[in-house]
């Protein structure tokens, strides 16, 4: 084994936690969608995947028609939003307290969908330009290196969806109802309010913030066939460790899945899948509901 | 019963007789039987966990996977004789089913669903990853056929033979272990845990062989894929894969045994009709699996036992 200088594995190991850090802020923002809808609803979407590279293509295109970043990612959220919701509609509305003939559903639409997007935008692999107003680095300082900051950007996006998502659901009056209303849904009806209505608002949500996480990602990295299945198992493997339905779950398991993650895949690429594998092994093995999720 | 009986004495004989009397036995023998039969298996590993546990598995494939790559890898790249590596890769996979178990089985319903859906897309990204070991993501490609007592399964025929003799005895150990104690008693923890538990079972232990069970068809699924294919790559345990497997049991009738075959018979036919369309035909199985699940959660043999039971009643039988 060779020791490279010690300044150049200082770097490399600030590089890989920056690296780590920024896509954990993606993976928070990619997860929580999933389990904000899981943890209101108790409906497990696995075309989550899928919804995310959708959103990838469609944040694509528009900002390539454009020459906009930004009309860009809104036509990705916005579209995966009503979408999410269609299928939420005709397809789980009815099903809604059949929890793994929900899971079943939206597996066959992850297969529909990754088949479509696979006819309409082939095996090619595609990646949206940074916005450019914000397509510069920041210096590190005292290494005399510098760091994209549009990485730095997403993480700071993450935290602002993070503390927007806890303060709305557990503050707000909109909040409340949405608790109240998956808690005791006869009643909360009872009293007035619209509770098929409110739950539509939540798949919304839940999908315009996968929307959002598939412009973003779709940005920072790379993203074609098969994305749809290593998202799905990120942000699987991100709730699961964390715990389903809890946002700070989420937040804590993004940041395991993100830095190990990255350590594994820059200092032992082969065994990069097995070291996260087994760190999931590991968390279970202790908590079999996550770290931060309620026992089932 | 007599009646079942003489159902299962059809669909063997004609299962038997299928190489001499399909038309383009070059074609459909492989396409259509053998391919079939080696799907029914790997699918008979989740619906048996199903059916006995109400437990849904996505991890199938990860042992299926297991037993496929150490059958590959120590054959094409160790010259490692079938002998060896066959038993060897079978108990591997089946082992594997122990840690998968252990922490799977400390979870039920969709969770269990997720968590063995992970454990199988783990295993397709470290396939990709691992390139020195899987050779990334073209796999490892012409894997000899076996040669058994001077037969050689590179044929059509002998092979389809060697899948027919395999699925049977699986099956009918299946069956087997469904009237044992053991099988009786997984029914109750199937329907009420916590009253076996009150009633002095330790559960654990027989969820556990349950699965490790399951887990050893997978691993012989495994093998068969290799032998049949003749290579493996992360597609081979990928979400794609992972979720046909998932339309065969659903649209066959997951709470069936035979739903694994009927499903596996079905999506193999419907394949080899439309392999000229391919970017459609997945497509089109997705669309059936939702249409099914919508309509018809049981399948095909939940729609076939539904019709009897009809019959029977329109004629004064209690159904």
């Amino acid at each position: 084994m060779e020791y490279p200088g010690e300044g150049v594995s200082m770097t490399r190991f600030i590089f890989t936690f920056l690296n780590g850090l920024t896509l954990a802020g993606l993976y928070f923002l990619v997860a929580s969608g999933l389990t904000l809808i899981f943890g209101l609803m108790r409906v497990i979407n696995l075309a989550h995947g899928a919804f995310y590279l959708l959103s990838g293509y469609v944040s694509w295109t528009i900002a390539d028609k454009t020459d906009n970043w930004f009309y860009g990612a809104v036509a990705g959220s916005l579209t995966l939003g009503v979408f999410g919701t269609l299928v939420y509609v005709l397809l789980l509305r009815k099903f809604q307290y059949e929890e793994l003939r929900v899971a079943l559903i939206t597996l066959g639409v992850a297969l529909v969908l990754a088949q479509a997007m696979l006819a309409i935008f082939g095996g090619d692999y595609y990646q949206t330009n940074y916005p450019e107003n914000v397509s510069f680095s920041v210096p590190i300082p005292g290494l005399g290196l510098s760091y994209p900051f549009f990485r730095i950007f997403v993480l700071i996006l993450a935290i602002i969806v993070a503390v927007g998502l806890w303060v709305f659901i557990s503050k707000t009056r909109y909040g409340a109802i949405i608790r109240a209303g998956v808690d005791d849904t006869t009643m909360v009806s009872a009293l007035g309010i619209n509770v098929q209505a409110v739950f539509i608002w939540i798949f919304f949500l839940g999908s315009l913030l996968v929307g959002f996480a598939g412009a973003v990602g779709g940005t920072t990295n790379s993203f074609g066939m098969g994305t749809d299945g290593d998202y799905l198992l990120f942000s699987l493997q991100v709730v699961i460790i964390g715990g389903l339905g809890s946002i700070g779950g989420v937040a804590i398991g993004s940041f395991l899945v993100g830095v190990i993650g990255q350590f594994a895949t820059g200092y032992y690429p082969t065994f990069a899948g097995m070291i996260t594998f087994a760190m999931l092994i590991l968390v279970l093995a202790f908590r079999p509901q996550g770290i931060l999720g309620k026992k089932q | 019963m007599s009646r079942k009986r003489t159902m299962y004495a059809v669909v063997l004989i004609l299962a038997i007789l299928f190489p001499f009397i399909t038309p383009d036995p070059d074609f459909w023998v492989s396409s259509g039987g053998t391919r079939a039969l080696w799907l029914g298996v790997t699918a008979l590993s989740m619906s048996f966990l199903n059916r006995n546990l109400g437990l849904m598995s996505l991890g199938q494939l990860f042992f299926s996977g297991i037993a496929g790559y150490i059958v590959a890898i120590s054959s094409v790249t160790h010259n490692v004789k079938f002998g060896t590596s066959v038993p060897l890769a079978i108990l591997a996979g089946t082992l594997s089913g122990v840690i998968i178990g252990w922490i799977a089985l400390k979870t039920k319903g969709v969770y269990f669903f997720m968590l063995t859906l992970a454990v199988t897309l783990g295993l397709y990204s470290f396939a990709n990853q691992a390139q020195e070991i899987t050779r990334g993501h073209t796999g490892i490609n012409s894997i000899p056929s076996p040669i058994i007592f001077g037969v050689d399964f590179a044929y059509v025929k002998p092979l389809y033979y060697l899948f027919l003799g395999i699925a049977i005895a699986l099956f009918a150990l299946c069956k087997f272990l469904e009237k044992t104690s053991f099988g009786i008693a997984l029914k109750g923890v199937r329907d009420n845990e916590d009253r076996m538990i009150s009633m002095g079972y330790r559960t654990m232990p027989l969820k556990m062989i349950a699965f490790v069970f399951s887990s050893f068809i997978a691993s012989i699924a495994g093998v068969m894929g290799v032998f049949y294919v003749t290579n493996i790559s992360p597609d081979s345990v990928g979400l794609a894969r992972s979720i046909d497997l998932l339309v065969i049991v659903v649209v066959g009738g997951a709470t069936y045994l035979g739903g694994a075959f009927v499903g596996a018979v079905l999506i193999a036919v419907f394949e080899a009709i439309i392999q000229d369309f391919t970017q459609y035909y997945v497509g089109a199985t997705g669309v059936l699996f939702i249409v099914v699940l919508m309509l018809a959660p049981q399948g095909l043999m939940g729609i076939a036992a539904q019709a009897r039971a009809r019959r029977g009643k329109k004629a004064g039988v209690p159904a």
